[in-house]
């Protein structure tokens, strides 16, 4: 009796208690609402690949400055017109691109026309994202939206006066030089060989600095079609050497796994990046695909060199070391501890001096300027360098600095010649930080 | 990595591009060579590698594997750089000292090379930088060693 009882009250009870354990599983393991619907992962491998498309395209070489909001612009670029500013290009609607529609982000990009029509300078490399896939531009726009924090930063107006600072002449040049059209495959090539040329031709404008230029500003080639495409050009007093297969001033002892350490690494046993490129390499092609910097190695490979522009081929001769000879004695106490008294430096840490392009160059701008002012800070896979070139600005005069590049551009086979004080002494003009004559964009 | 320092053999794990005057001073506890710049602008940190001087400072350790490292703490057992050291205290060299370690390995790889050297060839290899203006001292022992052995 007494038990039967027990039994329908333990019973009454059971029931509340398995609903209640019920309720508390759903509710300890629910999924919280959240204002993403699922087409939203779309989106977000959508802005991950505009991350990767910006990187590949350096953006942010231009358009942030250290210490400041990620792309909000300011970067100044001066011409011998006067100075323009990078713009600020995060999503603030009120200062930056918030206000694009896809279209509008795309006529900047690839056509260089902000809305309204107005044309953008062509220190923005629009001539060569004008190869841009859809697809690229898509997901840049998707980054640009919603993969950067907008920053509310206005822009700096441009100080070149009227009418110079006209802004429709930029159309006709346009006309003239600037492809209107997306990369397209060329099917007799392999896909390696194609990505390559995307990159190089396209995001990673390569020829902005590689490329010589003509009277106009304009890079005499936009891709292998031409000669001149990637042949080596001086700009902001650094020369920008050959990417060609050329054997002194190209790459034409590199092999495809040695270009691919230099861009991934920054150094390899012929070369440590400096000069703009250390750039390009701190905010871009260090985070490039080991994929895509196979495939830039291989088009690259591909480019043929020009043996009359580059003069008969270095190879590496033993230097008696004259003591007397000018330069020697500055190259033995400044130079011989990392590059070697042999010229041939310290495995890929301290670069080569026997057979760098640097060397073996007629343009001497980054001979003169890496010896003024030394290297800047690479920073790869997130550490600083251990070993960096320091500035000789203010230990040697023009004529020491002359005197020890003639030696080196003359030892070990190298065959740059000599090197003029005076070209040191303008080159310190224009590279001393309060100077009144600042650096520019020389273009050629 | 395994190097050869002072005629002893050292297991040492450091990365390729570690400056050799990192592995020498902090990893085996070879104080006698300095840190002076960082930059092998100075000389402080000079040591000698298969018998030249380089400054290890900017050595990548890597690069002196299979090599024969001298540093100060061994420099007397070398027959030059014992008459090195004998000079340098003739002549009281010193002053606060942070630099002559290095000045020894520069006058000793000198002499190793050229055992009686012109003024110009001492002018070219003694060039390590001296806080104190030790560099009469330092040009007055070198010249007498560059005499010979029986000077």
């Amino acid at each position: 009796m007494n038990n039967s009882r027990f039994a329908r009250t333990a019973g009454w009870l059971a029931l509340p208690c398995l609903v209640a354990a019920g309720l508390l599983a759903w509710y300890v393991t629910r999924e919280p609402a959240t204002p993403f619907s699922a087409s939203d992962s779309a989106n977000a491998a959508l802005v991950s690949r505009g991350e990767y498309v910006a990187r590949l395209s350096d953006c942010v070489a231009c358009h942030s400055l250290p210490g400041k909001a990620p792309f909000a612009g300011g970067l100044e670029m001066a011409t011998p017109l006067g100075a323009i500013h990078a713009t600020n290009i995060t999503a603030d609607r009120e200062h930056g691109i918030g206000a694009y529609s896809l279209a509008d982000f795309d006529r900047a990009v690839r056509q260089g026309v902000a809305p309204g029509g107005r044309r953008l300078y062509p220190a923005m490399p629009y001539p060569s994202y004008a190869k841009l896939s859809d697809d690229d531009v898509r997901a840049l726009y998707a980054f640009f939206m919603k993969g950067v924090q907008p920053a509310a930063e206005a822009n700096i107006p441009s100080s070149i006066p009227w009418p110079l600072n006209l802004r429709w002449p930029i159309a006709l040049w346009n006309g003239l030089f600037a492809p209107t059209t997306a990369y397209a495959q060329k099917p007799d090539q392999d896909p390696l060989w194609n990505r390559g040329a995307y990159i190089v031709q396209g995001p990673g404008h390569c020829g902005s600095c590689h490329t010589p230029r003509g009277l106009a500003f304009n890079e005499k080639a936009l891709d292998e079609s031409g000669a001149p495409f990637l042949a080596g050009a001086l700009l902001d007093g650094w020369y920008a050497p050959s990417l060609r297969q050329d054997h002194n001033t190209g790459l034409g002892r590199w092999s495809e796994a040695e270009i691919v350490q230099f861009l991934k690494t920054g150094r390899n046993r012929h070369a440590v990046v400096y000069g703009s490129m250390t750039e390009a390499f701190n905010n871009s092609t260090q985070f490039m695909s080991d994929d895509d910097l196979s495939a830039i190695a291989r088009y690259l490979k591909a480019l043929p060199g020009e043996p009359r522009r580059d003069g008969a081929p270095w190879q590496y001769q033993a230097t008696a070391a004259a003591p007397d000879a000018p330069g020697a004695h500055t190259y033995a106490t400044r130079c011989a501890s990392c590059h070697g008294a042999d010229g041939k430096g310290q495995a890929e840490w301290m670069p080569p001096l026997a057979g760098a392009t640097s060397m073996l160059a007629a343009e001497n701008a980054s001979a003169i300027n890496i010896t003024l002012n030394g290297s800047q800070r690479i920073v790869a896979a997130g550490v600083p360098d251990a070993y960096r070139m320091p500035a000789f600005r203010e230990q040697l005069s023009d004529r020491e600095i002359a005197e020890v590049l003639s030696f080196a551009r003359s030892a070990w086979g190298n065959q740059g010649g000599a090197v003029q004080a005076k070209a040191v002494g303008e080159l310190r003009g224009h590279t001393d930080p309060a100077s009144s004559s600042p650096i520019i964009l020389h273009m050629r | 990595m395994e190097l050869r320092i002072n005629q002893q053999t050292y297991q040492v794990e450091a990365d390729a591009d570690t400056p050799l005057l990192w592995v020498i001073r902090d990893d085996l506890g070879l104080t006698g060579t300095k840190y002076g710049c960082g930059l092998a602008q100075c000389g402080a940190c000079s040591v000698l590698v298969d018998g030249n001087v380089v400054r290890a400072c900017v050595t990548p350790v890597a690069g002196v594997v299979g090599r024969e490292v001298t540093t100060i703490e061994a420099i007397e057992a070398d027959a030059v750089g014992k008459r090195v050291v004998a000079a340098w205290v003739e002549h009281q060299v010193a002053q606060c000292g942070y630099c002559q370690s290095g000045q020894v390995m520069a006058a000793t790889a000198l002499l190793k090379h050229t055992p009686k050297p012109s003024t110009e060839q001492i002018d070219a290899a003694m060039v390590n930088l001296c806080r104190c203006g030790t560099y009469n001292a330092i040009h007055a022992a070198v010249h007498e060693l560059a005499q010979g052995e029986n000077a």
